[in-house]
């Protein structure tokens, strides 16, 4: 057993540290603030061929391991989470499907200018009222001669606003239950297909999102993805790669607010001594590290089963589960540390905090998570 | 098209020092990287490279741990390396770089063009640059901040002094130590890394070398440096001054 990365993933991942130190820490607290999406940093992020990381050459990916990825997504989040986000759904989920499912032709058309960061996805299937409960989805496909017909409401979908590439999920035989939702790659601009306005949120505000309107639109047949009927289990096996991705994410936030506690902890000085000195900081600074630490090797062992091509859908539950709420705990913690400080715009644990929530719900809730769990192991 | 040779040091990265109980330097979990001006040296033989054609070949000297700086250097955009790792030569002191350097250079590469970082991120001694130069009996030129090869095969350079700036001409071959003002160096992207693993690592062994010589430096101690406020107040009048240099004496900063 080895617990050490190989020079070229040490490499790439200071890379990325250095990438988002110059480009992404200096603007996260403006782009937080405005809900700003940063084109230029994507453009940058696409030249370093960042948003295809494990998706092959041929298609226009960097060819490396999903891992690889991984720490890319984490890095970046340590500087923002919300770019951080972006790129994880992105890659782990969008290009992830075209690549998995897609046909040659399909391929080369859209996953290509993804994975080279030309064009942006999206991952369009939860509805108004079916977040946990997919199978509560109302959006319609029918198919009338060359071509589906969508009508239906979507909303949450992230990069909704700037995206490029949706993969739409509605139903072809709604009767058929789980064989009967199909998924479909529909390009910005099609008729009948609009995104609302960007959703005002509480923490990963950069990240645009949006409802999405299909009315009467279509989409010809050569844009269904995979099998008629396959969407559900497609969709699924997105969630596995994608939460990988947010659990990264998570841990990017946490490194953070590790990082910010230590910093202030050593510096901010009371009753004569750096609060640090204090047991009742330096223990959740100790909870703080040894969660990381438990949650990083989570998450890499998940990405790690990806990459040996094995089955890893109970341990993406896993780490994502642990390392969001993890997330989600020491934030409130590195405020708690910060005190007044920490509850102030500018003071970088405030937006953290906030990032931090979101990780518990989106690409599945934690309890979602634990049905996955739960149902894996008490089968 | 100028045949360019780039020279690195691979040293720890100063971010990764903390600072033991007693002000000793711990060491324990550093990491390294390219010192930072080697970066510099780098780039600037790659846009070169760019602009003029020729080839970029970067060269190192340390540990055999080192190599993973050799890949990271060819990820940057040169497409050899010839890299002389052994454990010995850990610690090596200028002179003795300089010597190991020149005879790689001497014996296996062709070369108009050699550029080295000013001085390294951690000893920052500025003295291989000129060594070495020495050492291949061609002309140096320290401090620059800009540099050209003009069509005549001449190279121009702009010197960064204390009082101004000075220009430069020299004919190839030559050496030159460059400031970080000359260029910002690239961060390279993941198919940079990928690929820098596939190109040619040229690996000298120490016994094929001559005979380093012994060190001559011998270095007695290492400590963090501390800040103390002692929050006394000075004038600028005569006598404050002098009371300033006073208390500068009685601290043994100044004698």
């Amino acid at each position: 057993m080895e617990f050490k990365l190989t020079e070229e993933q040490e490499l790439i991942r200071k890379n990325m540290r250095e990438f988002a130190d110059k480009y992404v820490e200096p603007i996260a607290g403006e782009i937080d603030e405005n809900s700003r999406h940063p084109a230029e940093v994507f453009k940058r992020l696409a030249e370093g061929d960042w948003m295809g990381i494990p998706i092959p050459v041929e298609y226009g990916g960097a060819g490396a391991d999903y891992l690889i990825h991984i720490l890319a997504v984490e890095e970046l989040s340590r500087s923002c989470a919300s770019t951080g986000f972006t790129v994880s759904i992105h890659v782990g989920i969008a290009c992830m499907l075209v690549l998995l499912n897609g046909t040659e032709e399909q391929k080369q058309q859209y996953l290509l200018p993804m994975a080279k960061g030309d064009k942006l996805g999206a991952f369009v299937l939860t509805e108004p009222g079916a977040g946990t409960d997919v199978m509560a989805a109302t959006t319609t496909a029918v198919l009338d001669g060359d071509a589906y017909v969508l009508n239906g409401t979507k909303t949450f979908t992230s990069n909704g606003p700037t995206g490029d590439t949706y993969m739409v999920f509605a139903w072809t035989d709604k009767a058929a239950g789980r064989k009967g939702m199909s998924c479909f790659i529909i390009p910005k601009g099609t008729a009948g297909m609009s995104a609302g306005t960007h959703f005002q949120k509480m923490g990963l505000r950069s990240s645009q999102t949006s409802e999405m309107v299909f009315k009467d639109c279509r989409v010809p047949k050569a844009n269904l993805l995979g099998k008629e009927g396959a969407g559900l289990v497609m969709a699924m096996a997105g969630f596995d790669h994608g939460r990988v991705g947010i659990a990264a994410q998570s841990l990017g936030i946490l490194q953070a607010a590790l990082d910010e506690s230590i910093r202030y902890a050593k510096e901010r000085v009371q009753f004569g001594n750096p609060i640090a000195r204090n047991q009742a900081i330096s223990w959740m600074i100790a909870d703080m590290a040894t969660e990381l630490s438990a949650a990083r090797f989570l998450t890499y062992h998940a990405s790690w089963l990806k990459d040996q091509q094995r089955v890893f859908s109970k341990e993406a539950a896993m780490a994502k589960l642990y390392a969001s709420e993890a997330a989600m705990r020491h934030t409130i913690k590195a405020v708690q540390i910060h005190g007044g400080y920490g509850y102030c715009k500018g003071a970088k644990v405030e937006r953290l905090m906030r990032d931090a929530k979101i990780t518990e719900i989106y690409e599945g809730t934690s309890e979602a998570q634990r049905m996955v769990i739960s149902g894996n192991v008490l089968r | 098209m100028p045949n360019i040779i780039a020279c690195c040091k691979w040293v720890i990265d100063e971010a990764y020092i903390r600072k033991g109980p007693a002000g000793a330097l711990d060491f324990s979990t550093v990491d390294y990287k390219i010192s930072d001006y080697d970066r510099n040296a780098i780039e600037e033989a790659v846009c070169l490279k760019g602009l003029h054609g020729g080839s970029v070949t970067v060269l190192t000297a340390g540990a055999p741990e080192a190599a993973k700086g050799v890949k990271d250097a060819l990820s940057r955009g040169a497409e050899q390396a010839f890299f002389a790792g052994d454990p010995s030569f850990n610690q090596l002191e200028s002179s003795q770089t300089a010597a190991i350097l020149g005879e790689i250079i001497r014996s296996r590469i062709p070369y108009d063009l050699v550029i080295c970082g000013e001085g390294s991120s951690d000893q920052y001694a500025q003295q291989v640059g000129p060594r070495l130069a020495e050492n291949l009996g061609i002309p140096c030129i320290s401090y620059v901040q800009k540099l050209t090869i003009g069509e005549d095969g001449r190279i121009l350079a702009e010197r960064r002094v204390e009082e101004g700036v000075e220009v430069v001409e020299a004919p190839l071959p030559v050496l030159v130590t460059v400031l970080p003002e000359i260029n910002t160096p690239r961060i390279p992207g993941v198919r940079d890394t990928l690929t820098a693993s596939k190109k040619p690592v040229v690996a000298i062994k120490k016994e094929e070398l001559p005979p380093v010589g012994a060190a001559r430096l011998q270095t007695m101690g290492m400590t963090a440096t501390r800040m103390e406020r002692n929050c006394e107040k000075f004038a600028a009048t005569p006598e404050e001054v002098a009371r300033f240099v006073g208390a500068l004496q009685k601290l043994g900063v100044i004698s």
